[in-house]
């Protein structure tokens, strides 16, 4: 019997050990603003980010950068670091996942990229946009940004619209919601549905979710 | 192995401490569990995850929070160096508890090669120092020295990484070499008749395994064999010569031991399947091994000491994120010696339960030092393979 006991010991450090991977804590964080943007015929060609790193993270990030301007970083000198920075997004998917119609949405590499430092806040946001592979008409438009992992951590900028629409049909509703305190940002009631909707499959990093909800009637 | 030295209260103690351990287990892996599958629930509380879990996360990601901050007011006011110190400490206990830092390998090495507590202490100190201590030259050579970029340094401790993974595999290899042709003599001893010659030696190793737990362990053993060697040799080779051999070092021992196996069958071979064993593991010869082990565990810096030394470098405070580093280090040895006292104290306690069973007890240790071996290797290459995700590495 005590043997089993300690196999059992053995077992459960095994699974404590496994469960333990997926409760990494965020080593970077992304303070985000977007918008959503829409062709005339109104389907969504694409996501256009403003993602501002922390401080520790941008100090990192320009490590070995020589600016031409000591402290002061321009775009140019940016440039090479902004390319690697979204061409190794990819392989995180961008940390965006859509789904339209209740599909999931592909998404294209990014265009229009670029990287600037802010030189009183020391830090650094990453611009892009990134084309879906094939615009869509949706009458239901979830997006959640989150790391699976969490060693980032989103979340959106603490204004009254950090999400907006470029060119929607006027008929659509925008709802965007914060993972932790969960609070609606223009002014909405979220229901259960919606939730319970976006979170069939889960994992670890998706309880700190950022969620964009948007319906075309 | 030694963790319990003899006292039957100290045995009920490190019963009860396991009891508690494996319950406190129970409590994580589920409440893990729950709060991976149930997903977050609505408008409750403001940290998602609960119980012993949501709350080291919750302390670790708190602590590292206020790492930039303390950085840069230590710049000016002494004093934030020191609080940056202490949530240091405190973040590495935490920090430790999570994925990475060698605690599944140590453990498990610890379970497979036969360690002692203190070893297993120790084992645990130098791979969270040398951990601390690859950060800081890391960061020191790559940024401080040479000047590269965020994504050459990536690459560097992405190879350095690799390495780590590599390492694993061969100390796991190594052991279930070992381990595996131990327990496969074991084996080969259940299916032997026992001969009249083998019943005499059969008390002496039976001692042996009731003797396991105390100290004085090794010398009670080394007696045992060399009486039965003795034993043997002077009833099939030259009397006079033998005797002087059998109470000389383990040199010669081992040698007419080999020699012994070799010209004799079945009988004799059955006293000493088990004896290479203490002299491969005790010694210095043990300590090198040790020490791949901490390397293999040891190469793989942490990323937050990365992340915090390269931003104390950019505040001109280079030695303060050195200082931080070698602080977390010392609180990632607390929890990783925690962990190892555990591993030792359940091997410990399971050679005691089959040491009373003498064979079939042997075979069921070398049987878990064989498994402990290939739960190295199985790391290792999981790791490797991306199916295990370690702490991620800065950057992208």
């Amino acid at each position: 019997m005590t043997k089993h006991f300690v196999r059992m010991i053995f077992a459960l450090a095994g699974l404590l050990a496994a469960g333990a991977s997926a409760s990494a804590h965020p080593h970077v964080w992304v303070t985000m603003q977007g918008e959503l943007v829409y062709a005339p015929d109104g389907s969504v060609t694409g996501v256009r980010y403003n993602w501002t790193f922390d401080d520790m993270f941008s100090a990192f990030a320009i490590q070995g950068l020589d600016p031409k301007k000591p402290g002061e970083f321009s775009r140019a000198d940016l440039e090479p670091l902004a390319k690697e920075n979204v061409s190794s997004l990819k392989e995180f998917d961008y940390f965006t996942f859509a789904k339209a119609n209740g599909k999931k949405v592909e998404m294209k590499d990014p265009i229009d990229y670029y990287l600037d430092y802010n030189t009183k806040d020391t830090v650094l946001t990453l611009h892009f946009t990134l084309p879906l592979k094939t615009p869509v008409k949706a009458k239901e438009l979830n997006v959640e940004i989150y790391d699976p992992e969490y060693f980032v951590d989103f979340s959106f900028k603490d204004v009254k619209e950090p999400i907006s629409l470029v060119g929607a049909p006027a008929a659509c509703k925008l709802m965007v919601a914060r993972p932790k305190d969960l609070s609606v940002a223009p002014g909405q009631q979220l229901s259960e549905a919606f939730f319970n909707q976006l979170n069939a499959s889960e994992n670890w990093g998706a309880q700190f979710a950022n969620k964009i909800s948007v319906k075309c009637p | 192995m030694r963790v319990v030295s003899g006292g039957r209260r100290t045995d009920q103690i490190a019963k009860l401490g396991l009891l508690v351990v494996a319950m406190l287990l129970v409590a994580a892996v589920l409440d893990d569990a729950f709060a991976q599958f149930g997903g977050p629930r609505p408008g409750t509380s403001p940290v998602p995850v609960g119980g012993i879990v949501g709350w080291l996360f919750a302390m670790q990601a708190e602590f590292y929070r206020q790492f930039s901050g303390l950085i840069r007011a230590s710049k000016a006011d002494g004093s934030a160096a020191w609080t940056l110190m202490g949530l240091s400490f405190l973040y590495g206990i935490f920090h430790a508890a999570g994925p990475g830092h060698g605690k599944a390998v140590i453990s498990s090495y610890l379970v497979a090669n036969e360690e002692t507590w203190v070893r297993g202490v120790v084992l645990s100190f130098l791979s969270a120092l040398m951990q601390a201590f690859v950060a800081i030259a890391i960061v020191g050579v790559a940024a401080v020295l040479l000047h590269v970029s965020a994504a050459k340094m990536n690459s560097a401790v992405n190879w350095i990484e690799t390495l780590s993974y590599v390492l694993i595999i061969v100390v796991g290899l190594r052991l279930l070499w070992v381990k595996g042709r131990a327990f496969v003599a074991a084996l080969r001893d259940l299916g032997r008749p026992t001969a009249a010659v083998g019943a005499a030696v059969t008390p002496a190793h039976v001692a042996h395994e009731q003797h396991d737990d105390h100290d004085h362990h090794e010398h009670d053993h080394d007696h045992g064999h060399d009486h039965a060697h003795c034993d043997h040799a002077l009833h099939d080779h030259a009397p006079a010569a033998q005797p002087a051999t059998c109470s000389h070092g383990d040199h010669d021992h081992d040698h007419g031991h080999s020699y012994h196996d070799h010209d004799h069958d079945d009988a004799s071979a059955w006293g000493h399947a088990h004896a290479p064993e203490p002299e491969e593991l005790a010694g210095p010869g043990g300590w090198r091994r040790g020490l791949t082990a901490i390397v293999a565990v040891g190469l793989r810096p942490c990323s937050g000491a990365i992340l915090v030394l390269v931003f104390a470098l950019a505040q001109g405070l280079f030695w303060v994120g050195a200082a931080s580093t070698f602080v977390m280090g010392l609180g990632t040895f607390i929890t990783v010696a925690a962990i190892a006292t555990l591993a030792v104290s359940a091997r410990a306690w399971a050679q005691r339960i089959a040491g009373a069973k003498s064979s079939y007890g042997t075979l069921a240790m070398r049987g878990i030092e064989a498994g402990a071996a290939v739960v190295i290797i199985g790391f290792g290459a999981l790791l490797l393979g991306g199916y295990i995700v370690n702490e991620r590495m800065v950057g992208f």
